[in-house]
């Protein structure tokens, strides 16, 4: 059995400045689909703070984004062997795997959640963050530039959701317009999208 | 407005994350089984990343990877204090799995082993020739168990999650080395999810059964008609039920 033992995390991590390219991403996942513990340590040390933002933006609470993120790197751990550099960057398969388990686990939990101004003012504020950017800048913008294309309400719409977990009916209330509005809405926003981003 | 339209706008709110806590059930039941809705949702899931960059890191607590760890250590190790042979046994098999990949889109569609089940439920006190497997079919759930009693070379199917489909059949397959690099075909599963051949394993060596991986995939009803799967496959390989079994 290769069990590394345990001393501290912080013991055996890389020094926090290394550098989290998506070449050295995926190259970490391949290891840890080999079952490489010290590959491990070093892809949660690179990625934990994205995941971690990602799964508390949505769940709004430190504790359970917590479980949830741990439930994710369990996922990662265990699922490494599918992941194909050829479909997608490593930081989209894994922010992928952390949005699905925070979103199924808001789902699951009975009270809805109310917007607030700031949280829009979060959404309309935010800034494009350096770490991960370089890998795929281009697609960034474009995307950027699409976003500005759709009406103000929808460009909401579709970044409440994803960035916040929103569902229809979160968005029904929010917008005050009946849920067959708001999914018509999402679709032609969808599409615009499509449309926009098509090569 | 096509089918193809509503498939595409589907998977898109899936990714976005707009959809219930039932149709998002329903939507990752379906993508082991529909290559083309997986298709598109992996295709959602790149178009829409960018979206995901403007998200502030926020450093998580230093104690998250201890526990993190020791999830994984828990999942991954039958109880037993020592390692056995047994153990070094699914971790060789665990790499083996890796190798084998039925069709292309096996990758992504399907999911790997839920050892986690078995080893967090009680285990028989005695049974050394019991070999269980599980399918999972996504991130949750077990879609079916396996057992596998060496001694007889009987072998039964358990449902966990997995439904009989209409119009459609389940099929299981076992890999193994020497019997060439295709997976062979080991009968059909009728609605009771019982094989259409009792007697599917007895003429297989116990040994080469430890060793291999299995498969079951979803066919044209009756069977996949080339002899080998049509369908991205659902995997699992045999793992000891008793503690006693690696001595």
């Amino acid at each position: 059995m290769t069990e590394v033992p345990s001393p501290s995390v912080a013991q055996r991590l890389p020094d926090p400045g290394s550098p989290a390219s998506a070449a050295h991403i995926a190259d970490l996942l391949h290891k840890v689909a080999e079952k490489d513990r010290a590959a491990f340590a070093e892809l949660y040390k690179s990625t934990a703070p994205k995941l971690f933002g990602t799964v508390l933006r949505i769940l709004n609470q430190k504790s359970w984004a917590e479980d949830v993120v741990q439930d994710a790197y369990v996922k990662i751990w265990q699922k490494a062997v599918q992941f194909d550099a050829a479909k997608a960057s490593p930081i989209t398969w894994m922010v992928t795997i952390a949005r699905n388990s925070a979103i199924d686990a808001l789902r699951k939990q009975p009270t809805g959640q109310k917007a607030s101004q700031e949280e829009l003012d979060q959404v309309a504020a935010v800034e494009p963050n350096a770490i991960f950017q370089l890998e795929n800048e281009q697609s960034l913008r474009q995307l950027h530039h699409c976003l500005d294309e759709l009406d103000e309400a929808r460009r909401e719409m579709v970044q409440l959701a994803y960035l916040k977990g929103w569902s229809r009916a979160n968005l029904s209330t929010y917008f005050d317009q009946p849920v067959n509005t708001i999914k018509t809405g999402l679709h032609r926003a969808l599409k615009q999208l499509k449309r926009c981003l098509a090569p | 407005m096509t089918d193809r339209d509503d498939l595409d706008m589907l998977a898109a709110e899936f990714v976005l994350g707009t959809l219930d806590a039932d149709e998002r059930a329903s939507v990752t039941r379906r993508l082991v089984a529909e290559p083309e809705l997986n298709a598109l949702v992996e295709e959602w899931e790149v178009r829409l990343a960018p979206l995901a960059d403007s998200i502030q890191p926020v450093t998580p607590d230093p104690e998250l990877f201890a526990r993190i760890e020791r999830q994984i250590d828990a999942e991954q190790h039958t109880p037993t204090e020592q390692p056995s042979p047994a153990n070094s046994t699914v971790i060789a098999l665990r790499t083996r799995l890796r190798r084998w990949q039925w069709s292309t889109g096996v990758a992504s569609a399907a999911a790997l082993l839920l050892i986690a089940v078995l080893v967090l439920q009680p285990r028989p006190e005695s049974a050394p020739q019991s070999f269980v497997a599980v399918f999972q079919q996504n991130d949750q759930q077990p879609a079916f168990m396996l057992s596998v009693d060496l001694n007889t070379r009987q072998l039964s199917i358990r449902p966990v999650t997995a439904e009989p489909l209409q119009e459609k059949s389940y099929q299981l397959w076992i890999k193994a080395d020497p019997l060439g690099p295709d997976p062979r075909s080991l009968g059909v599963l009728n609605d009771n999810f019982e094989l259409d051949r009792a007697a599917a394993l007895q003429n297989f060596d116990p040994e080469l059964l430890k060793q291999a991986t299995f498969g079951i995939s979803i066919e044209p009803a009756g069977g996949s008609p080339t002899g080998l799967p049509t369908s991205p496959a659902i995997h699992g390989f045999l793992y000891p039920v008793s503690g006693t079994s690696g001595q």
